[in-house]
């Protein structure tokens, strides 16, 4: 390496090392402590070093339970509706927004949801959901539908939690959407115009590809996100048949702080992480074949 | 010389601050801010004492003694034990569930109670609450308050259905159940017959026991090896609860939130929702609940949980914290009451478990919720202290889920808890 | 038809979709400040109630008094705003080196930090409430600050914005001498304002919506206690029923100075991914 390389390897160093730091603290410790745990039979009562090994029983244990099964299927469910019927909405509602008058103060009221606790969404759409005098099933009645057990019918369960995941998630996608959106030059536009294509072929054709990245870095980062959900089906599912509302995080939750098996808990979690691993993997080949090369 | 002066000062200093630091105690309390605080009037005087005043008064009388209250939600109070204990931080007082108790235990996570202590409580309490503090044979911490359950009903519904008494029977309970719904046109309920409590696990599993205890079940064999959800008793117990659902009294909706809005006839509840009823009804309160005991299937039977107070094995300050506990709960006042007992029956509205306790606040628990449940202790089963008590009722809460919403028969539901429960109980007993 | 009539039906819809959903986003809200002023038999009465019979500002008092949420706004701002600082330092650092500089094992070190973001929540929550206990952070705002100085999405989002800024414009400044970090202050930073804002906001928002650590931290040291969790033990007390009410009053009070925080900056952030050219992720 030249002298000058070699001074800005030095900068490169230098400058990720406060995070480095970080990392091997706060991410190499907890890992290692939690891998330990998951082959061990642990309350969290007694000291670690104390618990007993117990090799690999602790994940053949979680695929042989129903519960943590199911509670997988809800979580793939969940991540994958949730990520793409969300980016699609998000989508349509961007270039709606993005052409129309008062655009800023639509983006705010779709912004809403973001900026509000976890807590207060549960809250407030439990509400909306109750089954005899929630405004949901109040509006539907104004069409003759009757009304629906939302957070306690096994059917609508898991559903009235994506909806409403997908609302609080809206916002932000706009947003980053939009930003893409305005990044695109008018010419291409102007130039489509002139030879005459529509606004659906110009849709297709200029503005989806040019969106394809912004619209990877969505689906990777909603997916990371979506499948380690634990707060709102945990404030909105307790009432629900367990195995049609129960998600990972909120059974490794459970596993850990109730049912004091901290060894067990911690396998799941990293059954979860290898599970997002591949998640991951599988969206970046599913982009590449539609022209994106990695995070590049 | 001035040297010397200034060293002999800094030692006095040293020595002197020594001598008045303080033992510190740490109580961590599931109680909520009215509770701990106090109930205040309108210029902030104390009506009713809060935790916080007999701390104070403690620490007046013992002035080498310094108490932190630490408030924790009840939700969150075993993840504190846990991540206290895990830290090395731990809290010197718990006030705990007892079906805590038995992790707790095994784990050496509870101190003895000292001998006097145990022998006064043996005496003194309640017997539904000294099981509950009992684990594994040995007596773990003192009783605070012992909570049963009742049938908690709205009069003024049950006499425009035409009912003048409380149901005497589960199965005039099931009756009355679907008679008092009332279902408008567009399909939503105006009104419930019957609701359960949602809050939490125990709003299902509690009332589901008493039932089996009223036919002569058990949950689990005297040995705790095995379950015995398998059982006739059992069965029959959890299909009482899902007729009321195929004859129409009750749906998965269904909460107490419809009871304290006025919604619905009737609900089995705990003691502690007096305050909450109170607040709903207003002035209608007095004319509007009626308390009963739980209709029974074969024999008058109801169900109990307790709370103990007792003192962390690693607290570097065991015997200041016994000696503040003997203070607060087994030294009697002039009127025959504890200071806990005061503060239970006064304050929260529990029902606390001294036999002189009992007796001391004929207002506050012969009063028309609270009589009831006092007077039904005598019918009361604690519920068991088995291991991993929990993780089993969640277990069974569960599957009484599922059978509600007839995805499985009682029957199923109940031996598919069994299964899941027996491998549990392999692991310790 | 003609064009002009097609160009309204269009627009027509274009604003129907509109509102149609932005009636759903904003329902949720109208349904909680309106219920933050109403009764408790008024929640959850039958037909549901869309507006109080007479609105109780005071419960917006008796939630004060109920709570100090004085005191949790301070914790949470010294915690949240401490916590944005620390990420929009290291992840500019880091962001500037992973985009710009190039040293052996940048791309298995960028992976890895990638990776860190895989990790569910629950993994670091024992051990880092070990980890505070031994650097005796316990009973100060740095158990709530320290855990979350450093963030791998924030990391990777800087990392796109610098890698749009004109490389001729870091030569230059390098043939004239200037050090990398003064490249860094002054060329870099400059340059990602926006992208800074954003990171900033959604950090802040982060952290100031947070529960789960706070939760632990404040059941140990309750003077750290934050907004959101000082807010739930209104709701987790046994009796639910009578707090309804206070409790939305009291989300009213965690949700308001986000949407201020949001409105400010919303200038800056809408600007920031079109400047950064965020489409050539």
């Amino acid at each position: 390496m030249s002298k000058v390389g070699r001074k800005r390897a030095r900068a490169g160093y230098g400058f990720i090392s406060p995070s480095l730091i970080f990392y091997s603290i706060f991410f190499i410790f907890p890992v290692v402590f939690s891998l330990i745990a998951s082959f061990k039979r642990w309350n969290g009562l007694i000291p670690l070093f104390s618990a007993a090994w117990v090799g690999l029983e602790n994940y053949k244990w979680l695929f042989g339970s129903d519960l943590f099964v199911s509670s997988v299927i809800n979580t793939v469910v969940y991540s994958v509706v949730t990520v793409v019927v969300g980016i699609f909405i998000s989508l349509i509602l961007a270039v709606l927004i993005n052409g129309s008058k008062l655009s800023g103060f639509w983006r705010l009221l779709f912004f809403l949801p973001t900026v509000t606790p976890a807590v207060a969404i549960g809250t407030i759409w439990g509400y909306l959901y109750r089954a005899n005098n929630g405004l949901i099933n109040q509006i539907l009645g104004w069409f003759g539908i009757k009304p629906i057990r939302w957070l306690t019918d096994p059917k609508t369960a898991l559903l009235s939690i994506m909806i409403t995941a997908i609302w609080a998630g809206i916002g932000m996608q706009i947003l980053i959407i939009t930003a893409s959106l305005q990044n695109i030059p008018q010419d291409y536009y102007d130039a489509a115009k002139i030879d005459g294509a529509g606004s659906f072929r110009i849709f297709w054709s200029i503005t989806l590809p040019l969106l394809r990245p912004i619209l990877l870095f969505l689906t990777a980062t909603g997916m990371i996100g979506a499948w380690q959900v634990f707060d709102l089906p945990y404030i909105m599912g307790t009432n629900a048949p367990a195995k049609s509302i129960m998600t990972v995080s909120w059974y490794v939750y459970e596993t850990a702080f109730q049912s004091l098996r901290m060894g067990r808990a911690s396998a799941g979690a990293f059954i979860l992480f290898c599970i997002i691993f591949v998640a991951n993997i599988l969206v970046l080949r599913a982009f590449k074949k539609g022209g994106i090369e990695g995070y590049e | 010389m001035k040297r010397c002066i200034l060293t002999i000062l800094l030692v006095a200093l040293l020595v002197s601050s020594m001598a008045f630091a303080k033992t510190k105690l740490t109580f961590a309390v599931h109680w909520s801010d009215y509770q701990v605080e106090g109930i205040k009037d309108k210029e902030g005087n104390v009506v009713t004492k809060g935790l916080r005043q007999y701390v104070e008064e403690y620490m007046a009388s013992n002035p080498d003694i310094e108490i932190e209250i630490q408030m924790v939600p009840f939700g969150e109070y075993l993840t504190r034990i846990l991540v206290g204990r895990l830290a090395g931080a731990a809290s010197d007082i718990y006030v705990l569930y007892s079906l805590w108790g038995v992790q707790l235990v095994e784990s050496g996570v509870l101190d003895k109670v000292p001998k006097e202590v145990a022998t006064a409580i043996k005496n003194d309490f309640v017997e539904a609450a000294v099981g509950g503090a009992t684990i594994n044979g040995e007596i773990r911490g003192i009783p605070t308050e012992v909570a049963n359950y009742a049938l908690v009903y709205n009069k003024k519904i049950l006499k425009a259905g035409g009912y003048d008494e409380p149901p005497k029977t589960w199965d005039e309970l099931i009756d009355m159940a679907s008679k008092l719904t009332i279902k408008k046109e567009d399909g939503t309920v105006q009104q419930y017959g019957y609701v359960y409590d949602t809050s939490s696990n125990s709003g299902t599993v509690h009332p589901y026991l008493a039932r089996l205890y009223s036919l002569g079940g058990q949950l689990f064999s005297n040995d705790n090896k095995k379950c015995l959800l398998d059982s006739k008793e059992a069965i029959q117990a959890l299909d009482a609860e899902i007729e009321i659902f195929r004859r129409g009294g009750t749906d998965s909706a269904a909460t107490h939130g419809d009871f304290q809005n006025g919604r619905a006839a009737m609900v089995i509840l705990a003691p502690w929702w007096e305050s909450s009823l109170k607040i709903a009804f207003g002035d209608q309160y007095e004319e509007t609940i009626g308390v009963a005991p739980i209709p029974p299937m074969k024999d008058p039977k109801s169900v109990s949980y307790t709370w103990f107070v007792g003192v962390d094995a690693l607290s570097k300050n065991k015997k200041e914290a016994w000696k503040f506990l003997e203070w607060f709960c087994i030294e009697p006042l002039p009127n025959g009451a504890t200071r806990m007992g005061e503060f239970l029956a006064n304050n929260i509205g529990a029902i606390p478990s001294r036999k002189a306790d009992l007796d001391a606040f004929p207002d506050k628990l012969n009063d028309l919720y609270t009589s009831v449940y006092v007077q039904e202790l005598a019918n009361t089963v604690p519920e068991p202290n088995v291991a991993q008590g929990e993780e089993i009722k969640n277990i069974i809460w569960r599957e009484i889920i599922e059978a509600r919403h007839q995805r499985k028969t009682p029957e199923k539901a109940l031996s598919d808890a069994k299964r899941q429960i027996d491998e549990i109980l392999s692991e310790f007993y | 038809m003609n064009s002009k009539s097609k160009r309204f039906i269009k627009e027509f819809f274009r604003y129907l979709i509109i509102i149609f959903a932005a009636f759903w986003m904003v329902l949720p809200f109208f349904w909680m400040v309106s219920a933050s002023l109403m009764t408790p038999q008024e929640i959850t009465s039958i037909p549901p109630k869309w507006i109080p019979e007479k609105p109780q500002w005071h419960n917006y008092i008796d939630v004060l008094e109920r709570v100090p949420i004085g005191k949790y706004y301070l914790n949470s701002l010294l915690v949240a705003g401490t916590a944005t600082l620390g990420v929009i330092l290291t992840s500019s650092l880091a962001g500037y080196a992973f985009a710009k500089l190039n040293f052996p094992g940048k791309k298995p070190v960028f992976q890895f930090i990638l990776v860190t973001m895989m990790f569910p929540v629950f993994i670091f929550l024992i051990p880092n409430f070990f980890l505070m206990k031994t650097f005796g952070m316990l009973t100060n705002h740095l158990s709530l600050i320290v855990p979350f100085l450093v963030s791998g999405y924030g990391i990777f989002l800087l990392r796109q914005f610098i890698m749009s800024i004109p490389d001729e414009l870091l030569d230059s400044a390098r043939i004239d001498g200037a050090s990398e970090f003064k490249i860094y202050r002054s060329i870099i930073l400059p340059n990602i304002k926006p992208g800074l804002s954003a990171l900033a906001i959604t950090t802040f928002i982060g952290q100031w919506n947070n529960f789960l650590w706070p939760m632990i931290i404040s059941s140990f040291s309750p003077n750290l206690m934050t907004v959101p969790v000082g807010i739930q033990r209104l709701s987790l007390a046994f009796a639910s029923a009578e707090t309804q009410h206070l409790v939305l009053a009291g989300l009213v009070y965690q949700v308001v100075p986000m949407l201020i925080v949001f409105v400010y900056f919303q200038k800056n952030f809408i600007k920031g991914f079109v400047v950064s050219g965020f489409g050539n992720v």
